[in-house]
């Protein structure tokens, strides 16, 4: 980031006075990136990239809390970076390959082709790269089945909806998000057709005032549930459902990527949630094993990665009937006898998988 | 539309123009001293986190603007002291202070709040309804049914207007951005001038980024400010460097804003990127067709060494 910053000046002045602030912009971007790296010791030794911060109370957060359960359990070294930008990407991975790292998790799709270079580059370390869309012998997607969950979602939804209308809150809409979201919305019609589903994307994970103003803006079309798929930014859609129902208005939002019930316990009716840390802890014990190359690995309702947890306080929302219902079709889903869409992305990845 | 529709679009509007017009007349005046600080951004987001630890230290969200206010004023003063003390680029002392603020909020806030983050605990800047005015139909709850530091905004557009067109102080500060050599000569202190001038821009972005926090999404969350700051100094060129024409301007980007969201709401079948791009291409539109020929500051972005 500074590197680029220099190299933009024009006058040899300007850059020599800059020179201080710049090096105490390296202290501090190097000294909040860098956790969990203490010297390493272990042999083994694991490393994530994420594009955005780890305190997002979901997607990245699950990421972070599976590298800290390779450390706790598995007695590797780890370590951590946040890269803001795709040019970044790169230097990423040549830094972790090049010091030993055996295998570096690239927590996003968008790492997807600077995982391919590293791969070609050093055969010896695997990457496994989140909602990857791309394989070679040493990179690998891990690819999580968001869509069983957020099916369960939208069965959930149709049956607490009294406006017949709900709402989904995008940030960017990439493949895995359009999925989740296409998932939701067979979920919703499963149980009636005639429910309308809006959706919005505002271009942002992490914009708070947009996510808010896009949910207030489906709440005012009288949408009473609403899904997101945000990273940060979910925290606005949650207060912004639980600013009408101050007001006296029915209405729930549901969580997505992390268990977000207890974030606003009052509003949120259940949360899609990836068990993302048991996702790479598994990942890195077949990988110690010699069994990550060449395929994507799947992580499922089957295996209990994906889940939808309804929260506890507002389950008397739910009659038992319904509450049976949405047990029934979460073991049809897992029996493989529901067919969720998706969108597929992985190349060479057959559409019944 | 329907009136109750179009006042729910009209408060949508509102709220999202707010933070873009208090940080945008904070750099009106500093760009009318010659200083073109894009490291609002940077005080924006320490304006946020500062906002929130403030409104959670005092237990209140007032409080918490104010400390917001200074946050944002400290980062400025980070900029004032390269780029005025030190003569260094403007443009690439802000690029590094935006960076730089970006990165140090979010690792100070994962310092004292864990990885988990402090999630929806914020004390609120709750909206307060201006009796007789906000009962105005339609207008009237989108302008005045707001939280206090939108009507902070609106007392702050004529007021720096005032100073800035009818005051002495004011005629030294645009002296200062339009011919710093003669302002020299005239006996103003050129550095001082741009110095005060970029710290009140510093701390009116970061009652912007407070008011993100406290009043619209009740939480702080890493990199919440989301190029607002480069929105806003696009927003000063919109309103041509005068403070009530830019809350103006602020106030069409926010409608714009909240028209793309409506829309998508609505279901229109169309790309949602363009639906995004929208408020962008009506800036540019607008940009284009009524700045016609820009009136920047004759001196904004030059570094200034004074006369020995």
């Amino acid at each position: 980031m500074k590197k680029k910053a220099m190299k933009i000046g024009n006058g040899y002045m300007s850059q020599l006075k800059l020179q201080p602030l710049a090096a105490a912009l390296i202290w501090v971007t190097t000294a909040c990136v860098g956790q969990g790296s203490d010297t390493p010791e272990s042999d083994f030794r694991a490393a994530l990239l994420t594009a955005g911060p780890v305190t997002d109370v979901g997607w990245y957060a699950g990421g972070y809390a599976g590298l800290m359960m390779i450390e706790d359990s598995m007695g590797a070294s780890v370590s951590h970076q946040q890269t803001a930008t795709p040019a970044e990407f790169d230097e990423a991975f040549i830094a972790y390959a090049s010091s030993g790292y055996g295998i570096i998790f690239a927590h996003g799709n968008e790492y997807q082709d600077a995982a391919i270079r590293a791969g070609q580059e050093f055969p010896d370390v695997t990457i496994v790269v989140s909602g990857g869309g791309r394989v070679s012998p040493n990179v690998v997607p891990l690819i999580f089945r968001l869509e069983e969950g957020s099916y369960l979602a939208g069965v959930t939804a149709a049956y607490v909806t009294e406006s017949k209308v709900v709402g989904m809150v995008g940030g960017v809409e990439i493949p895995p998000a359009r999925g989740a979201f296409l998932a939701f919305e067979a979920g919703v019609h499963a149980v009636d057709p005639e429910i309308e589903v809006l959706q919005v994307y505002t271009g942002d994970w992490d914009d708070l005032a947009a996510a808010k103003e896009a949910t207030v803006a489906q709440l005012s079309q009288g949408a009473d549930v609403i899904i997101h798929n945000l990273d940060n930014a979910s925290l606005a859609v949650f207060q912004a459902v639980r600013e009408v129902v101050e007001e006296g208005r029915v209405a729930y939002a549901i969580g997505m990527n992390s268990d977000q019930n207890e974030l606003a316990p009052e509003v949120v009716l259940g949360s899609v949630v990836i068990r993302i840390a048991d996702a790479f802890h598994t990942t890195a014990q077949m990988w110690q094993e010699g069994n990550v190359g060449g395929a994507p690995i799947y992580a499922n309702t089957e295996q209990g990665v994906i889940e939808f947890v309804i929260n506890p306080m507002l389950r008397d929302r739910l009659s038992d009937e319904e509450l049976e219902r949405i047990s029934s079709t979460k073991a049809l889903i897992r029996a493989g006898e529901i067919d969720v869409p998706r969108v597929v992305f992985v190349e060479g990845e057959p559409e019944d998988h | 539309m329907s009136q109750v529709e179009l006042a729910l679009f009209l408060e949508s509007a509102v709220r999202l123009g707010i933070p873009l017009a208090l940080a945008a007349m904070g750099e009106t005046i500093t760009e009318r001293s010659g200083v073109i600080n894009i490291g609002i951004e940077g005080s924006i987001i320490a304006g946020a986190l500062g906002g929130s630890l403030g409104a959670i230290a005092f237990g209140g969200a007032g409080l918490g603007v104010a400390f917001g206010a200074l946050t944002g004023l400290l980062v400025a003063f980070v900029f004032a002291v390269f780029a005025i003390g030190l003569g260094a680029d403007q443009i690439i002392t802000g690029t590094a202070v935006t960076i730089g603020g970006l990165g140090m909020t979010g690792a100070l806030y994962q310092v004292v709040f864990g990885v988990n983050g402090m999630e929806l605990s914020v004390p609120m800047l709750a909206p307060a309804a201006i009796p007789w005015l906000s009962d105005i139909p339609v207008i009237g709850s989108a302008l005045f049914a707001q939280a206090p530091t939108a009507y902070f905004a609106y007392v702050m557009a004529p007021l720096a207007w005032y100073v800035l067109f009818k005051t002495a102080w004011g005629l030294e500060l645009r002296a200062t951005g339009e011919a710093p050599v003669a302002a020299e000569a005239a006996g103003v202190r050129v550095r001082a001038v741009r110095f005060s001038a970029t710290l009140f821009g510093g701390a009116m972005a970061g009652i912007a980024g407070a008011h993100l926090a406290l009043a619209h999404a009740g939480a702080f969350a890493e990199n919440m400010s989301a190029g607002k700051g480069f929105i806003a100094i696009a927003v000063v060129a919109l309103g041509r460097w005068n403070p009530i024409i830019v809350l103006f301007a602020a106030l069409f980007f926010g409608g714009a804003s909240a028209l793309q969201f409506l829309l998508q709401a609505l279901g229109f079948d169309l790309a949602y990127q363009i639906f995004l791009a929208f408020p962008y291409i009506l800036t540019l539109a607008a940009l284009a067709g009524w700045v016609g020929k820009s009136q920047a500051p004759a001196a904004l972005a030059l570094p200034w060494e004074p006369n020995r």
